[in-house]
């Protein structure tokens, strides 16, 4: 047993010492610092006031300092054999370049700003410095290369904190001939943040003792403080809209039978039990609390509109691309033609609405012609997601049909389009995203203005008329000018102040407008998800 | 259905085509790579029979010259090496090679004497009467019963559709005998007779090519063409569907491309050999083939000497 166990402590991991606590405690302090930078960088937390009693700066200086001399300590340990890590030879040549860029910034800001020489001289500076930053990284074995340099990095910006070098008021004017500054309030949780991440990641090798083990860790945290941080942008930014649109959107709520206004449901008359009049009202100088109705109404039939022209021809022409035409030039062109059509600017396509379909459809701004100008927008994002999706249903599939006798219209309908429907609808998942957002299209083929009176909420199903000439049927609601929400919050924001008198808060009215508009989009893509999900349902466990 | 095995035959569509110009058989010049080794006579009729076929990929001669009739409810076996067009004959009995753009084909094919390379042949008809089967199981992505269903519905056999079942005129008691007479005759129903809702795609790979077979049975053929059915198989299910071919061949003429020389062997009645060009070099009894081949390319490659 005793032989044995010496060859068993290579293959076991080790348990866990004190230095690896040093080191594990050092990336949970990276994580903290992270955390605070991006919470300091959307002002969640204020640099000038305090954290647990200490000054907000003064507190990121000392994590930093600390999580910098932690690392040397750990790298400098391990060289003189404290500690018990198994380095490489060398940091590795992007671990150098890695370290030289921030050095090459500091060095030159130092010679620039601090010492006052001339820009040419401080490119030089910052070079030499982050040359021999680079060398420090490169030259010695791994653990002092992997630590030294970048916990330096750390020490140094903790202590330009810490000794109120540069602190919650300190701003950076640029002597150029633009009007620039860096303030603290930008440079801080920015420098934070970077050199966090270092830090993290000279940690996480140390924690893996280095080598091989140790790179895996580092990469590991650095993938991680990545994934980390997309998903926390997001969530702030929709928290962001949402904080501020809800006192907006709430204003005037009521609760209780009878308190809402009568809506005809299926042909029934019901009085809602809820009243929001944000989303329930339009504008009206009566009114006690004004609203966005005709706007959420004008956009939910927009994409409606654009969606039912849409599907049906990128379909259709997925299936000739696909299933019929032979795969040739003609496909590669039209290929080429769709990807083009998929990046053309928004605006161009609302320019064709307006110098095409506007003075064919009654010489002024309609629905008609939003939805027509959105479906045409939509539709090339269509025809490329539902080529894909049919291009990658099994040529076995086919066969096995044409196998059977049935015919190609037949296996296409039956077994080519259900297998490939969840990769349409993610498509036009992804399309009702961009149009149900276009703010241009809507300017010059749908209009609206800043404020819309209630009563110009469109009402489709109830504007189809029959006629006795043909076509025998008419909707004149297609054919109004009317509002939709990104239009509205464009118009809101460019009438600027002026426009506050009419509907009491204006800055609390666009952040509602804004977080409907959010809430909107946000519904199609669920509905979008599940009709999704329920296809591939279909298909997976019939 | 069974019974009425020649529909077309009425119709005098092919009865009478000696005014039908077949497609352009050039019989002279391919007649020196037929020898009496491939002349294989068989008692009773030929189900299908095949008279200088050729086959071209663009410029590459796969099928050169192939003349062999296949005898009526029995196993005929399909072996050579690689790329020796074993495949390319197969899959031109049914005209599936017409979903081959490059493909190019001379020659004549009869099923029970009707021209199969003519045109207005109806290939609905003919795929319905000469079903396939694929090396790898290729079930939709449906459940057991929509499978084995999807053929008599798509050819207006069974309607179980809104429309029918709002009329009270749905198939639906039709469709679940037909499923469990397919399921039966693949030796699956047993595995599967309580869960015919479920994906098919849920089923083992075995399973999964039986339930293939079961499909191709729903139409009714009279041939069944098999494309290596049980390469992508493990030996236990290789055996079942090995079983179930036997016991396909009392009621149907079963071809079969197989590149395991034992399992020609086991199964077959006769046996046809074709190698690396195209050739069709020997074809006969299964036990004459492999116990006494006429050709000696072919015995060599029986014997493992080349393949």
């Amino acid at each position: 047993m005793a032989g044995a166990s010496e060859t068993d402590t290579q293959l076991v991991e080790q348990e866990t010492t004190e230095t690896d606590a040093v080191a594990g405690v050092a990336i949970g302090l990276s994580a903290v610092l992270f955390a605070l930078a991006v919470a300091a960088m959307f002002e969640r937390v204020s640099l000038t006031g305090t954290i647990a009693g200490v000054q907000t700066v003064t507190l990121l200086g000392g994590l930093l300092t600390a999580l910098g001399v932690a690392v040397i300590a750990f790298g400098v340990g391990s060289r003189f054999g404290y500690v018990e890590t198994d380095p490489d030879p060398s940091a590795g040549l992007i671990a150098g370049f890695g370290a030289a860029v921030p050095w090459i910034v500091v060095g030159g800001a130092v010679t620039l700003q601090t010492l006052g020489l001339s820009p040419t001289v401080s490119v030089f500076g910052g070079l030499v410095v982050g040359a021999v930053a680079f060398a420090l990284t490169v030259l010695p074995r791994e653990d002092v290369g992997s630590t030294l340099p970048l916990g330096a990095l750390l020490g140094l910006t903790g202590l330009v904190f810490l000794t109120g070098v540069i602190g919650p008021t300190w701003v950076w004017e640029l002597d150029w001939a633009q009007r620039a500054a860096i303030t603290a309030e930008f440079f801080i949780p920015v420098a934070t943040l970077f050199t966090t991440l270092y830090g993290g990641w000279a940690s996480a090798k140390a924690y893996g003792g280095f080598g091989a083990r140790g790179r895996h860790m580092g990469a590991y945290v650095l993938v991680y403080l990545n994934a980390f941080s997309i998903v926390a942008f997001l969530f702030i930014l929709v928290a962001f809209v949402v904080v501020q649109g809800i006192p907006g959107l709430l204003n005037g709520v009521e609760l209780g039978l009878g308190t809402g206004p009568q809506t005809t449901i299926l042909g029934v008359s019901v009085t809602l039990p809820v009243s929001v009049p944000f989303v329930m009202n339009g504008v009206a100088l009566f009114n006690d609390f004004q609203g966005v109705l005709p706007a959420i109404v004008g956009t939910v039939w927009l994409v409606a509109g654009a969606v039912t022209l849409a599907v049906p021809l990128g379909v259709g022409a997925a299936v000739f691309l696909t299933e019929y035409a032979d795969r040739g030039r003609f496909t590669q062109v039209v290929e080429v033609a769709t990807n083009g059509l998929w990046s053309t600017p928004s605006i161009v396509f609302g320019l064709f609405g307006f110098a095409f379909l506007i003075p064919r459809f009654g010489n002024g701004k309609s629905l008609l012609s939003g939805m027509i100008t959105l479906g045409f927008m939509l539709l090339p994002l269509v025809v490329i997601t539902s080529r894909e999706a049919m291009l990658s249903v099994p040529d076995e599939y086919r066969d096995a049909s044409a196998a059977l006798g049935v015919t190609k219209w037949q296996t296409i309908r039956s077994v080519v389009l259900p297998a490939a429907l969840p990769g349409v609808v993610t498509g036009v998942i992804l399309g009702v995203g961009r149009i149900a957002g276009e703010t241009a299209p809507i300017l010059l083929t749908m209009a609206g203005g800043t404020f819309i009176p209630g009563s110009q909420t469109v009402d489709v199903i109830g504007g189809f008329q029959f006629t006795t000439s043909p076509p025998f049927v008419a909707n004149p609601a297609l054919l109004e000018a009317t509002s939709a929400l990104p239009y509205q919050l464009y118009a809101l924001i460019s009438a600027g102040v002026g426009a506050s008198s009419n509907v009491g808060n204006a800055d609390e009215f666009r952040w509602a407008t804004a977080l409907v508009l959010l809430m909107v989009v946000l519904s199609f893509y669920a509905i979008g998800i599940a009709t999704r999900y329920y296809f591939r349902r279909q298909l997976k466990h019939t | 259905m069974s019974e009425n095995q020649h529909p077309q035959a009425q119709s005098g569509t092919a009865t009478t085509d000696s005014d039908q110009p077949l497609a352009t058989t050039t019989g002279e010049t391919v007649e020196e790579t037929q020898d009496e080794w491939t002349e294989f006579e068989f008692q009773g009729e030929a189900k299908m029979s095949v008279e200088n076929l050729d086959v071209y990929y663009g410029d590459d001669h796969a099928l050169k010259g192939v003349s062999m009739d296949i005898p009526e409810k029995s196993v005929t076996a399909l072996i050579g090496p690689s790329g020796c067009g074993k495949s390319t004959y197969l899959r031109c009995l049914n005209r599936m090679n017409d979903r081959i753009s490059s493909a190019r084909i001379d020659g004549s094919v009869r099923l029970g004497g009707q021209e199969v390379y003519q045109d207005g042949v109806n290939l609905v008809e003919l795929r319905k009467r000469v079903g396939m089967v694929f090396q790898s199981p290729n079930p939709f992505p449906k459940s057991i019963r929509e499978n084995i269903a999807y053929g008599p519905k798509k050819h207006g056999d069974l309607d179980t559709g809104l429309l029918a079942r709002l009329l009270n005129r749905s198939d639906a008691e039709e469709r679940d005998e037909l499923v469990e007479r397919c399921l039966r005759d693949a030796a699956l129903w047993d595995e599967v007779s309580d869960r015919l809702d479920d994906n098919a795609l849920g089923l083992s790979g075995g399973q999964q090519q039986r339930l293939c077979i079961a499909r191709c049975l729903s139409v009714d053929p009279e041939i069944i063409l098999m494309d290596e059915p049980a390469s992508a198989l493990d030996p236990i299910a290789t055996a079942k569907i090995e079983d179930l071919i036997d016991d396909l061949s009392e009621e149907y003429t079963v071809v079969i491309v197989t590149h395991n020389m034992q399992q020609a062997a086991r199964i077959s009645d006769q046996t046809a050999v074709f190698l690396t060009g195209g050739e069709l070099v020997e074809y006969g009894e299964t036990d004459q083939v492999f116990e006494d081949p006429n050709s000696e390319r072919v015995e060599d490659y029986i014997s493992g000497k080349f393949g």
